[in-house]
Formats: C-alpha cells, sequence, structure tokens
C-alpha cells in the first residue's frame, strides 16, 4: 500500500508531461514512450561513465529531451497539427517507432540499472521496509508537479500555455505565438517525462521498451485526472498506484494491467472530462 | 449521367475483374515458394485494411486497436481446433462470428466515445483483452503459447490452400466495402462521419449504424485472425494482439485512401511490400524504417493514394474536381 502511494507519486510526474500536451495541443503524444526512455537512458550513460549521481543527472537529461522535444515539435509535429488528433497520433507513433528501435540498435535490448551506492538501503515505516531510493523519487516527483503547476500559473509563459490550451484563437489576438507556444509545451512535456524517466532507472531496470507500459499509465491517469489538469495528474496517479498495488495483492500481477484498463474504459464512457478535468477536446456521442 | 457512358463503364470494369482474377490465380503456380508467401500475406493485410476501412473511412471512427477481433478470431480457431477437435471451417466462421458478436457487445457503450477518446479505448480493449486470453490459459495456453493443428497435406498444397484462402478473404473483405459503399448503410454512415448530429437529425439510427459497421468490420478481421492461427499453426498473445499491427493497418488504409474501395488494398500492397523488401535487408532497423515511412506517410501523404491518384486523373482530364478532404482527426 505504502508501495502503491509512492508509486503513485511518480506515476503522476510520468502523467503531467503527456496530460499537457494533450490538453494544449489535443495531441496524443506517443512518443512520450520514448521520452521516457531516452531520459532514463541518459541518466544511466552519466552513472556507467561519469559515475553521476541519478539524481543529479535530472537537470542534464531534461535538458536534452527538452531540446529534441522542441526540434520535433517546430520541424514536424507543427505541420500536421491541423489534420487533426488522429494523424497527429500516427505521427507520434512513427517517432516513437523510430526512437525505440534506434536505442534498440544502438544500445542492444539488455536489461540496465543504476546502482548508486545507497540504492539497497531504506527506512522503516511502520512495519514496513521503504526504500529510500523510492521515498526520494516519490518526494522529488511531487515537487516537479507542484513547481511545474506553479510555473503555469504564476508566470507568463505559462499563462501563454494556459491561454493557448483554453481558446487558441483568442490568445493569438492577445499577442501569443501559437506555434512558439505548442513547440514549448511539447519541450516541456518532453523534459518532464525526461524527469521521471532519470528517476525510472534508479527503481527499475530498463531496457529500450520501458516506456511503453508507463505511457499507458499515463493514458489512463490523464483521463482518469482530467486532460490538461496538473492536481488530476498527481490524483489519478495516485489512484492508479494504489489500484495497481491493490490489484497486484488481490487479483494477481497479471490481471492488474486489465484491471486499468478496465478502469480506463469505464471513466472515459462514465466521465469523459475524468475527475477534475474541464472539457478541452472532449467527445462524448 | 446518361446510360450508356455508365455501361460502357459496367462492362470494362468487368473485363478488368476477369483479368485480374486470372492473375490472381496463378501466382502459387509459377513462384517460389517465398514470393507465395509474401503474396500471402499482401492478401492478408488487404483484407485487414479493407475491414478497417470501413470505420476509419466511411464511419470515420479511428479503430486504433481494431487488432483485437484479429485475435479473438485466431484464438477461437485454436481453441476450437485444439480443445474441440473442430474442423477448420467450422471453426473459421465460428472465428468471424465471434469477434462480431464481441464488437456487437462492446459497440453499444464505446461508440458513444469520439475521434482520440473512442481510438484509445479501442486500444485499451486491445490490450485488456490479449492480458485475458493470457490469463485463461488452462484455456489458450496462455503466455506458453498454443500450437494449431497443421493443415494435412504436403508443403505445395498447404502454400496453395492458404493463398487463395487469404484470396478468398480479401475478395469478401473487398466486395463487402463495396456493398457497403453502394448501399444505405455506407450512405448513412457517411453522413454520421460527415456530422453525426446532422445526419441523426436527418434521421439516421446512427447509433445502430455504427454499431452495425463495427460488427461488420470485426466479423471480416475475425475471419482473417481465424485464418492466420491456421496458417500461422502457433500463437501466443502478443503475435496476434499487436497493436503495431493494428496501426500498421490503419495507416494502410489512410496511405491507400479512406473510404474508398481498392484503396486499402492498394496501400495495404504497398507498405507490405516495402515492408517485406526492407525486413529483408535490413532485419534489424526493420521497424525504424517502418516509423520512418509512417512519419513520411502522415507529412506528405494525408489523404492517401487513391484520393491523390483521383485528383490527378481529374486534372489529366482537364476538370477540376472538388478536393476530398482526407482521414480525419
Amino acid at each position: 500500500m505504502v508501495n502503491g502511494l509512492l508509486t503513485g507519486g511518480l506515476y503522476a510526474l510520468v502523467a503531467v508531461g503527456f496530460s499537457l500536451v494533450w490538453g494544449v495541443m489535443n495531441v496524443v503524444n506517443i512518443a512520450h514512450a520514448a521520452y521516457i526512455m531516452l531520459g532514463a537512458y541518459t541518466s544511466y550513460w552519466l552513472f556507467r561513465l561519469f559515475n553521476w549521481d541519478p539524481f543529479l543527472s535530472i537537470p542534464v537529461s531534461m535538458a536534452v529531451l527538452f531540446a529534441l522535444g522542441y526540434l520535433i515539435a517546430s520541424v514536424v509535429l507543427n505541420r500536421v497539427i491541423r489534420f487533426g488528433l488522429v494523424m497527429t497520433l500516427v505521427l507520434t507513433f512513427g517517432i516513437d517507432l523510430i526512437l525505440q528501435n534506434a536505442a534498440l540498435m544502438l544500445w542492444s535490448a539488455d536489461y540496465r540499472s543504476v546502482t548508486p551506492a545507497y540504492a539497497g538501503q531504506g527506512l522503516a515505516i511502520g512495519g514496513v521496509m521503504v526504500p529510500y531510493v523510492r521515498l526520494a523519487v516519490f518526494l522529488l516527483a511531487v515537487l516537479f508537479v507542484v513547481l511545474f503547476s506553479l510555473f503555469l500559473s504564476k508566470t507568463r509563459m505559462g499563462n501563454a500555455i494556459q491561454a493557448t490550451a483554453l481558446n487558441p484563437g483568442a490568445a493569438e489576438l492577445t499577442g501569443v505565438r501559437i506555434e512558439r507556444i505548442y513547440a514549448m509545451t511539447y519541450a516541456i512535456g518532453a523534459a518532464l517525462a525526461a524527469a521521471a524517466g532519470s528517476m525510472i532507472s534508479v527503481v527499475y531496470t530498463i531496457q529500450p521498451q520501458v516506456g511503453n507500459v508507463f505511457l499507458t499509465r499515463a493514458f489512463v491517469i490523464t483521463v482518469l485526472g482530467g486532460l490538461g489538469s496538473i492536481p488530476g495528474a498527481l490524483l489519478g496517479g495516485v489512484i492508479l498506484g494504489l489500484a495497481e498495488s491493490f490489484a497486484t495483492v488481490t487479483v494477481g500481477v497479471g490481471w492488474s494491467e486489465a484491471v486499468s484498463f478496465a478502469l480506463l474504459v469505464l471513466i472515459l464512457i462514465v466521465r469523459p472530462q475524468g475527475l477534475l478535468g474541464r472539457r478541452f477536446f472532449g467527445g462524448v456521442g | 449521367m446518361s446510360p450508356a457512358p455508365a455501361r460502357r463503364g459496367g462492362v470494362i470494369t468487368a473485363i478488368a475483374l476477369v483479368v485480374l482474377g486470372v492473375l490472381a490465380a496463378l501466382p502459387p503456380f509459377y513462384l517460389s515458394g517465398y514470393w507465395v508467401r509474401v503474396l500471402t500475406g499482401l492478401l492478408m493485410y488487404g483484407a485487414l485494411a479493407s475491414a478497417i476501412n470501413i470505420m476509419v473511412g466511411f464511419a470515420g471512427y479511428p479503430a486504433l486497436g481494431n487488432i483485437v477481433f484479429f485475435g479473438v478470431g485466431a484464438y477461437t480457431v485454436a481453441v476450437l481446433m485444439v480443445k474441440y477437435n473442430t474442423d477448420f471451417f467450422v471453426a473459421l466462421v465460428a472465428a468471424g462470428v465471434l469477434a462480431a458478436l464481441y464488437a456487437m457487445v462492446l459497440g453499444a457503450a464505446v461508440l458513444r466515445l469520439r475521434g482520440a477518446y473512442f481510438g484509445i479505448a479501442t486500444i485499451g480493449i486491445n490490450h485488456a483483452t490479449s492480458e485475458i486470453v493470457t490469463n485463461l490459459d488452462s484455456l489458450t495456453g496462455g503466455g506458453r503459447g498454443t500450437i494449431v493443428p497443421f493443415y494435412p497435406g504436403g508443403i505445395e498444397e498447404e502454400r496453395m490452400f492458404f493463398y487463395f484462402l487469404m484470396l478468398g478473404l480479401m475478395v469478401l473483405a473487398v466486395a463487402t466495402v463495396w456493398l457497403i459503399s453502394r448501399n444505405r448503410l455506407g450512405y448513412g454512415l457517411r453522413a454520421l462521419k460527415a456530422d453525426q448530429e446532422g445526419a441523426s437529425v436527418m434521421g439516421v439510427n446512427t447509433t445502430r449504424y455504427k454499431v452495425i459497421a463495427w460488427t461488420i468490420s470485426a466479423g471480416l478481421t475475425g475471419l482473417v485472425g481465424g485464418a492466420y492461427a491456421y496458417w500461422l499453426a502457433f500463437l501466443e498473445p502478443p503475435y496476434v494482439f499487436d497493436i503495431t499491427m493494428s496501426v500498421k493497418t490503419y495507416i494502410m488504409a489512410i496511405l491507400g485512401g479512406a473510404g474508398t474501395v481498392a484503396g486499402p488494398v492498394v496501400g495495404a500492397f504497398a507498405l507490405e511490400l516495402l515492408s517485406e523488401l526492407i525486413w529483408g535487408r535490413f532485419l534489424e532497423a526493420h521497424m525504424l524504417v517502418l516509423g520512418i515511412v509512417v512519419v513520411l506517410v502522415v507529412l506528405f501523404i494525408p489523404q492517401g493514394f487513391m484520393n491523390l491518384a483521383g485528383r490527378l486523373v481529374g486534372l489529366l482530364r482537364g476538370r477540376r474536381r472538388p478536393g476530398e478532404v482526407g482521414a480525419d482527426g
């Protein structure tokens, strides 16, 4: 249960970037999985080659993916946005294929992990052994989410992003350059994915397709919490983390993914705007 | 349009079809085993792309997870043949029926969603069904996989059997799409694709049409899945509930021209042939190149070959045709 809560925090961070891109740009970014993976590998290689502490490499992986995301958005994505959500989904699927397979070719499918000296140690809380690493990841993830939320509401760029999400036309009238905002948003989404990826590299073993299962969770959390809603992502993350942990204990590991998908479909039918969301680009017949 | 040109067009079309039919029947007799296998694969994708076209091109619903019906069909055949010793053709029919029923049951709820939500829901359904099949492992062999009885006969015979089976299924799929395009269902679907509320106001029973469309699409896909199970002779859930395959057929339909009859087949042949050639040369880079192809298609040919060809033909004839809006989001 405690584990579920802690994992939930990490899930929330994974979901925030994805949710943002969907809410602001109406793009379902399949490549998010690849960005998570690249963030993880950045940390891995910095650790392997230069012995960098994985938590310290977070800013680096974020910067790298920010640049990559900005590049992809301005060169490719912005041209396809006008064709609608499904086209962009297929496009990001293609990008994801390219990145994941390039990684597979470069670094092989071997499992890797980042194991700093303090990896095995933990804290005893009420009879449960909680690894320091998981606790740190949880706290850091929540911190990121909160900081990001502040960024959105307090800074000019953040406000521009929110404005674009609510009404691109009106935003443009007030001087917001939509294409730049889109590129920015996408880049931030990628950076957040990278941060999550770096944390994942410490807690889980990684291989080129590690991002996929997290992407699935990001879907569920985004829909659960509401498109583009940061508190929603946090809430959704925790709920999913707890639900998974509960399912693993009661029904067994095999069914837990089926459970989360059932949850997803149910939410889509019952309350498609999610628990805390407003309708951005929703559609229920 | 006066009747004379129409009749002439009809005769030409008939002759073309006969020629095509003869050409299609020749390969297994003259080509090497490898190419017959490749062609059988092309035919299979042609059938799948046509089936998904009903949802994507006509109804305008991006059924990204449509492959779930392929998997259901495949496992139906596998389970029936392995556990209950059913004859293949009976099992095949059952596969189609079961897949169709699955869509019918899910459709009522899931088709209420639109656009991306629907797409994602279908992806979720695909994954969940894959999980369920894996978990029912006493019935399906689960993650260990299940062996399907082999085709009783020599290699030559087997090759021909599956070639013609897939050919038959593809013809069935294309014929179904053609029929739909000319009958009320097709018009109703096109109407609801353009404007669902408007269509509904005009008296189109959108829910019913959507469900029927998905049922048909699922049934066809299920039949192909069932044939595949017998062809491959060994199944594991990831093989047949493969989301990459699903998106591939989706792209084939778009590439060829969603909403046209022949388009998806053209798209399927083009993409799969390309895929096969690449796989032959760049075994490792195969998926990567597929990714690049996907990106290029979306960037440069979002409306598909057939629509592109249609516009070219229109230009050549010296008439301006109003451009077709491509597959949507």
